[in-house]
């Protein structure tokens, strides 16, 4: 069952031999009159990282919302596989693309595992129970979010960098090979943050894709693979770390003085704020 | 897999039941055969505790009947009176208990119940214009109900709304608002319409069963079942939607078709039980909650097990309120509001 | 404005507000009490209230139908400026000027009329419109008429009020000598020992019925039958369908009235029932205490005295 590679993806749903997963071709977003998100075109490979930066209000959220059809398109088409988004259900879309986000509060009593088990809803039937399968995938992705020993606990008895991770190993148990993830490292201290890209990382390598919201520049660096830099709902700069990330783009977009080496462990650019 | 024995911390009391090892501590259903085995008792259990009460019931009332040995007159009495009266009252009391189990997790509050909501004033609305302009059609009455109760559903979830998804105070607030604004409309008609014809109405508002008959029966009966299997089909993605409907749909669940089919049926299942019986209250509220902390929060077990709860509740509750005063009655919705009622602060204050 | 502006003014606006309504409280105390005039006598009603009635009443308003049908048996019908929606006998009683219902009277129209007089039967239970009234001069004579005998005793009463003494003593007399004609009658002794079960239904579903402390189970006693819930407790109580179905009447009486059309569905199997012995009654007649009783006492007694095989029904 879990032997061999140390994940099993879900296949696409086309067997199209394509290697680009997400196509975004000219999109635009609005609420009422104000277009909070306009002619944003960029494609989505496999095995590739994309961070997302940009200033609070650019429209990052909304953006990578339109990803999985939460949010519908005001103009502008998405293709998942060569198919348009809008023409798969819920269920489809959520057997490849799996959303890491900001996570509700419940007045219910739910545990962790039953939190995580969520994620195998899409691939199994409405009435059905959960199988062996679902609730071992469930385990391992627990596992690798550090999170074992809390299988059993209520959600609303842990902590805010707890619960993170348990979206987070949600996720991971849809064995999704398009992961969006809206600032995962928002509540998690270093070490955790690290492990959490390491895991993104790791799926990518096994053939899946990955958008990242972040505010983090220097992790973004490190971890990402290109780098979108959006601007009032615009992409400002689109390419890879070392590409984007100069004190000219980020003057402009973030309004901040930085100042760029390279990080000496790793030789990844390494943004400092200057303050 | 092993089946942990853990007591919980917070003030969640300690509810092992070492007989019968149906303990829950870990409040999550887990597939295997040791876990199956323990739905498979408490669903032995509450069928055999419903069968029980459903026995007490039929053998008791303002006559005393042995339930061996009976003439014409005393087999009338329990073929014709009290066996309709007590297996309607074991369908009010599901489908009540299933409607309000689904409407919490919908609605992810755990206060949301018919009565509360206003569902069950909009099905006595329904229920009194169908019996002051169509009397003579049996069914108006149910279809109406349905009618009412689905369009007091709709307007609290309307108003409940907002952009930023369903808010709490406001659903309570919204409930409370559709509720009172019901109740006055039907005060008004009370008045203005023929005081006579609408007497006894006031009191089978506050719930009465006394006026049961077997097709009133038959129809609540097939009502409960569908609700009941339809809204279990319905669980799973339901578990989902109490965590958030943005959640929900981000993993899969078609929230609009489950919103529509989950008050679709609750409005059926509340519409049939009103136009059976009036306003039976506090069902929905408190039923669920038991379940819940018994068995946990999943909705494939909350709802299966709060029909059979339901059931069980009403039963007792209608057999009180017929041979506490015998001969006379009591409302049984005042029965189930005495019980209910402190139970639910109870409740309040544990959270 | 500043802020220690605004918490004067605030002060200022609330002490105003309690004084002036403390000085509409002292105002509305400040009429003295009526002082017993030489043209008033002093009765005391049915509630134990001693009440200053005008010697002469020219002026009187019913508020409810019982009381009317009294007061025009008593003669004084052309006294009477104002009834309730519901006083529909005598005929007489319809023209008069409506003042709301027994539940609900209407007080604006009460007082307008310019009564001495309100008489008000204990199915009202309105204290605080009494004390309105009060302020008004206008005297509040509250009658409960719990059965026969107090129905009598009003009717009395009502002829010392109105000065029809003559009057009121010969309707009295005819009245007494109606129902001691029944009770007296062929049909009644010859089934003293072994009167017929009487079932009163007021309503069909939900089952009311008359319980104890109805008037109607004297009635019903004194037209030769027996109610057979005369055991159970309060006025109108709500029955048990076993227990109906247990008490198998003999004869079903149904006020008459649109959601009591037919016997409730347990007395199917009934005596009653299947020998044709159910019965309307005009509901006005058995639900006021007032001179009709007798005639629903006559009424109830033919009935009873009707043959069992189905040669009068209604």
């Amino acid at each position: 069952m879990i032997a061999g590679r140390s994940c099993e993806l879900s296949r696409p749903l086309t067997v199209g031999g394509s290697d680009k997963m997400l196509e975004v071709q000219d999109i635009s977003i609005s609420y009422g009159s104000c277009d909070v998100v306009r002619g944003v075109s960029f494609e989505l490979r496999e095995a590739k990282t994309i961070a997302l930066l940009g200033p609070n209000g650019a429209g990052k959220t909304t953006l990578i919302r339109s990803l999985n059809g939460t949010i519908p398109l005001s103009a502008g088409e998405i293709r998942l596989n060569d198919k348009l988004l809008t023409a798969y259900s819920r269920r489809e879309i959520s057997q490849t693309i799996a959303v890491v986000a900001q996570e509700n509060e419940t007045k219910f009593p739910v545990s962790v595992l039953q939190f995580v088990l969520a994620g195998r809803f899409a691939n199994g039937s409405a009435f059905g129970w959960e199988t062996d399968t679902d609730i071992a995938t469930a385990r391992k992705a627990l596992l690798e979010c550090d999170l074992a020993e809390f299988e059993n606990r209520l959600m609303n008895e842990l902590s805010g960098g707890e619960r993170q991770r348990v979206v987070l190993a949600r996720a991971l148990a849809t064995n999704a090979r398009i992961l969006l993830l809206d600032e995962p490292t928002a509540n998690l201290d270093p070490a955790h943050q690290a492990l959490m890209f390491r895991l993104v990382r790791e799926r990518c390598h096994e053939g899946a894709s990955a958008v990242v919201i972040t505010h983090d520049l220097n992790l973004a660096a490190e971890f990402a693979d290109e780098i979108m830099l959006l601007k009032n709902g615009e992409v400002f700069a689109f390419g890879s770390p070392g590409d984007v990330l100069n004190d000219k783009n980020l003057n402009e977009v973030y309004n901040v003085q930085v100042l760029l080496d390279a990080n000496p462990a790793s030789g990844k650019v390494r943004v400092t704020t200057v303050y | 897999m092993r089946v942990q024995k853990r007591s919980l911390r917070n003030n969640e009391d300690n509810i092992t039941n070492s007989s019968l090892y149906v303990v829950n501590c870990s409040l999550f259903v887990v597939s295997d055969q040791k876990d199956l085995n323990r739905r498979i008792a408490i669903s032995v259990l509450l069928l055999f505790a419903l069968a029980l009460v459903l026995l007490l019931a039929v053998s008791v009332g303002s006559e005393s009947l042995s339930l061996f040995d009976l003439n014409e007159q005393q087999r009338a009495i329990l073929f014709d009176i009290r066996m309709p009266r007590v297996f309607l009252g074991a369908c009010v009391g599901a489908s009540l208990a299933v409607a309000g189990a689904s409407l919490q997790a919908l609605l992810r509050n755990p206060l949301a119940e018919p009565y509360l909501l206003g569902v069950s004033n909009g099905a006595a609305l329904g229920t009194m214009i169908a019996f002051v302009f169509f009397e003579s059609f049996g069914l108006a009455r149910p279809i109406l109900a349905f009618a009412g109760a689905g369009l007091a559903t709709f307007t609290v979830y309307q108003m409940a709304r907002s952009r930023a998804g369903m808010n709490v105070e406001r659903l309570v607030l919204s409930g409370v608002i559709v509720t009172t604004f019901l109740s006055s409309i039907i005060v008004l008609l009370t008045s203005v319409l023929d005081a006579a014809r609408l007497r006894g109405f006031t009191f089978w508002l506050l719930g009465d069963l006394s006026q049961a008959t077997y097709q009133g029966f038959y129809l609540t009966l097939i009502a409960a079942i569908v609700g009941t299997i339809f809204l279990s089909s319905q669980a799973r993605a339901l578990n989902l939607m109490m965590i958030g409907e943005r959640d929900a749909m981000d993993f899969g669940v078609e929230v609009g078709r489950v919103r529509l089919i989950v008050f679709g049926l609750a409005s059926l299942l509340v519409g049939t039980a009103v136009a059976a019986s009036g306003s039976v209250g506090y069902v929905g509220l408190i039923v669920p909650h038991l379940i819940r902390l018994a068995v946990g929060s999943d909705n494939r077990l909350v709802v299966l097990f709060s029909a059979i709860a339901g059931a069980i509740f009403v039963v007792l509750a209608d057999t009180v309120s017929r041979t506490v005063i015998a001969p006379r009655e009591l409302p049984v919705g005042a029965i189930t509001a005495l019980i209910g009622a402190p139970v639910f602060i109870y409740l309040l204050r544990r959270n | 404005m500043r802020i220690a502006d605004f918490s004067k003014l605030r002060f200022l606006v609330c002490f105003g507000l309690v004084g002036l309504s403390l000085l509409a409280f002292a105002c509305s105390t400040s009429n003295p009490p009526l002082e017993p005039k030489a043209d008033y006598r002093t009765v005391v009603d049915d509630l134990g209230r001693s009440v200053s009635v005008p010697v002469k009443i020219e002026r009187a308003v019913s508020l409810a139908p019982s009381l009317t049908e009294m007061i025009f048996a008593a003669g004084a019908g052309d006294r009477l400026v104002g009834v309730t929606t519901y006083c529909n006998y005598p005929e007489e009683a319809k023209a008069i000027q409506k003042v709301g219902d027994t539940m609900t009277p209407n007080i604006e129209s009460i007082i307008a009329l310019k009564p001495q007089v309100v008489f008000v039967s204990t199915a009202s239970q309105l204290e605080a419109f009494m004390a309105t009234l009060a302020q008004q001069n206008i005297v509040v004579f509250v009658s409960d008429a719990k059965d026969l005998e107090g129905v009598y005793r009003n009717v009395e009463q009502l002829g010392d009020f109105f000065e029809t003494k003559s009057r009121t003593a010969e309707v009295v007399e005819n009245l007494k000598r109606r129902a001691d004609f029944v009770r007296h009658g062929v049909g009644y002794s010859a089934r003293a020992g072994n009167p017929t079960r009487v079932f009163v239904q007021i309503s069909t579903d939900p089952l009311f019925t008359i319980g104890k402390e109805s008037f109607l189970t004297t009635i019903v006693r004194y037209a030769g039958g027996d109610s057979v819930t005369k055991e159970v407790p309060t006025a109108y109580p709500k029955l048990s369908k076993e227990t109906a179905l247990a008490l198998a009447p003999e004869v079903i009486i149904l006020s008459d009235s649109d959601d009591n059309k037919e016997p409730n569905a347990v007395f199917k199997n009934s005596p009653a029932v299947k020998n044709g012995r159910v019965y309307k009654i005009n509901a006005d007649i058995i639900s006021r205490p007032g001179p009709r009783l007798v005639d629903a006492i006559e009424q109830i007694s033919e009935k009873l005295n009707a043959s069992s095989k189905k040669e009068s029904s209604e």
